[in-house]
């Protein structure tokens, strides 16, 4: 465990994001595709990686689980299920096909030069920034929508062993992979220079999150820092409304790491705290990974010849991942590659609004570039 | 030089930087607007991209199109040739 030493954390989000990021540009594994691609041209090619991504993860975290490296379980900041997670859900789908990205996709197209990414990332930090503002009525929908008071997981509503569940949902899912294989329906047809087959990422990333929940106490999530940097870049500007804004002072990571004995303390305020010094090093990380991949095989290159109305769409696809990722709370990689691993509700139903939005995305978005076109 | 170099036509589509899935749907959109030159053979679609996924899915579509597709790799782009 390396969370007694803040150097080794950031170390350790560092190359889990250089790793990440070179992988994800070399499949262009975009789960914002992955989901919208599903939608509006019926492929679900990528969308079989992802699902590997999430079993495999299910089944490695349980190991882990089991040989008792997983003393924090579940990881911290997992609440109790409300409609705010469907409600977060919904709109994240719909502004991360917008923004041509999620939290993460964003980063690894932004880090091999895209434009358009780099506008949806200011976006993400605007939205993020703007949900403090909105925190104080939000709080109030999640309050009254909240059910299953204390209960995390779907073991823990069930009452259900998890190796259980975990063993159900592997059945389920294990007839159909072997299916897939033996359709070579795992194998992507590639053109382009050093492309990684889709599976072999999702294997990669599995790997990365279990290694993330070793050395620093939880799964990969970024978007907590996204709220992090609008509140910095708001207390240059006003810091005496940073004082004001409630949510910036909240401190939703408070424990005590119990194998290392380290305080985790953070919140999503201007502060460098546990959050920052987990997720930040992880979007750098992220971001450097996959410039080093883009200039690796030659491909780095930034374009500025962007229509308009994409740079409009991708910055207000931006702002609606960021909000969505307070709302939901959290973003697609926390829920889909974290929570849903160790079958959180909040990742379930954060799923079940997901996948409406990004049909929702798909039409807006076909909408919007094929009116440019025409 | 490769088959498709000998086309003399080229319709020209530059997708470089722009937002996924924007290079697919205009590709589809110009191969729907442009079928009757394509398919005649007078005519060849040349796409620029940036866009990794586009080299799959666009020569994918195409294909299930009735046309044939070609990806080449050009400095720090790929080109995709649509035709016959």
């Amino acid at each position: 465990m390396l969370t007694g030493s803040p150097l080794l954390m950031y170390l350790a989000g560092l190359l889990l994001g250089l790793v990440a990021g070179f992988f994800m540009h070399r499949s262009d594994y975009c789960v914002a595709g992955m989901f919208r691609d599903a939608f509006l041209f019926r492929n679900i090619g990528l969308l079989r990686a992802l699902l590997l991504q999430i079993v495999a993860t299910m089944i490695i975290f349980e190991v882990a689980r089991l040989f008792g490296l997983l003393p924090l379980y579940p990881f911290p900041l997992l609440g109790s299920p409300s409609l705010a997670n469907v409600v977060g859900g919904l709109l994240f789908g719909v502004g991360m096909v917008l923004a041509g990205g999620c939290v993460v996709g964003t980063l690894y197209k932004m880090g091999s030069g895209s434009l358009v990414s780099g506008l949806a990332f200011v976006g993400i930090i605007v939205g993020s920034g703007l949900y403090a503002e909105i925190h104080p009525w939000w709080v109030g929908f999640v309050k009254a929508t909240a059910f299953m008071n204390g209960k995390i997981t779907l073991a823990q509503a069930t009452g259900l062993p998890q190796s259980l569940l975990v063993g159900l949902a592997v059945l389920l899912a294990g007839p159909v992979f072997f299916k897939w294989r033996r359709e070579r329906r795992w194998l992507t047809p590639a053109a382009v220079a050093g492309y990684v087959q889709p599976w072999q990422t999702a294997l990669v990333l599995a790997g990365l999150g279990l290694l993330s929940y070793l050395l620093v106490g939880m799964p990969m999530g970024i978007s907590t820092t996204y709220t992090k940097m609008a509140a910095m870049a708001e207390n240059l500007l006003a810091p005496e409304h940073v004082r004001q804004v409630a949510y910036f002072w909240l401190v939703p990571l408070d424990v005590v790491h119990p194998v290392s004995g380290a305080l985790m303390r953070g919140g999503a305020g201007p502060l460098i705290d546990t959050i920052w010094a987990i997720q930040f090093p992880l979007i750098v990380g992220v971001v450097l990974g996959s410039g080093l991949s883009a200039f690796l095989l030659r491909e780095f290159a930034v374009h500025l010849r962007v229509p308009a109305g994409q740079l409009v769409m991708a910055f207000s696809g931006g702002i609606m991942v960021g909000l969505a990722s307070r709302m939901a709370p959290a973003c697609n990689v926390w829920h889909l590659m974290g929570g849903l691993p160790i079958l959180a509700l909040q990742s379930m139903l954060f799923l079940v609004g997901l996948a409406p939005g990004a049909w929702l995305g798909g039409k807006l978005v076909s909408w919007v570039l094929l009116r440019k076109s025409g | 030089m490769t088959d498709q170099d000998k086309q003399p036509n080229f319709i020209d589509v530059d997708m470089r930087g722009q937002v996924c899935p924007a290079t697919l749907l205009v590709a589809m959109d110009s191969m729907n607007r442009h079928r009757e030159v394509l398919l005649s053979g007078a005519a060849r679609l040349r796409i620029k991209t940036d866009n990794r996924a586009a080299t799959n899915t666009i020569p994918a579509t195409a294909q299930n199109m009735g046309y044939e597709a070609w990806v080449r790799k050009d400095k720090a782009y790929y080109e995709i040739i649509i035709g016959l």
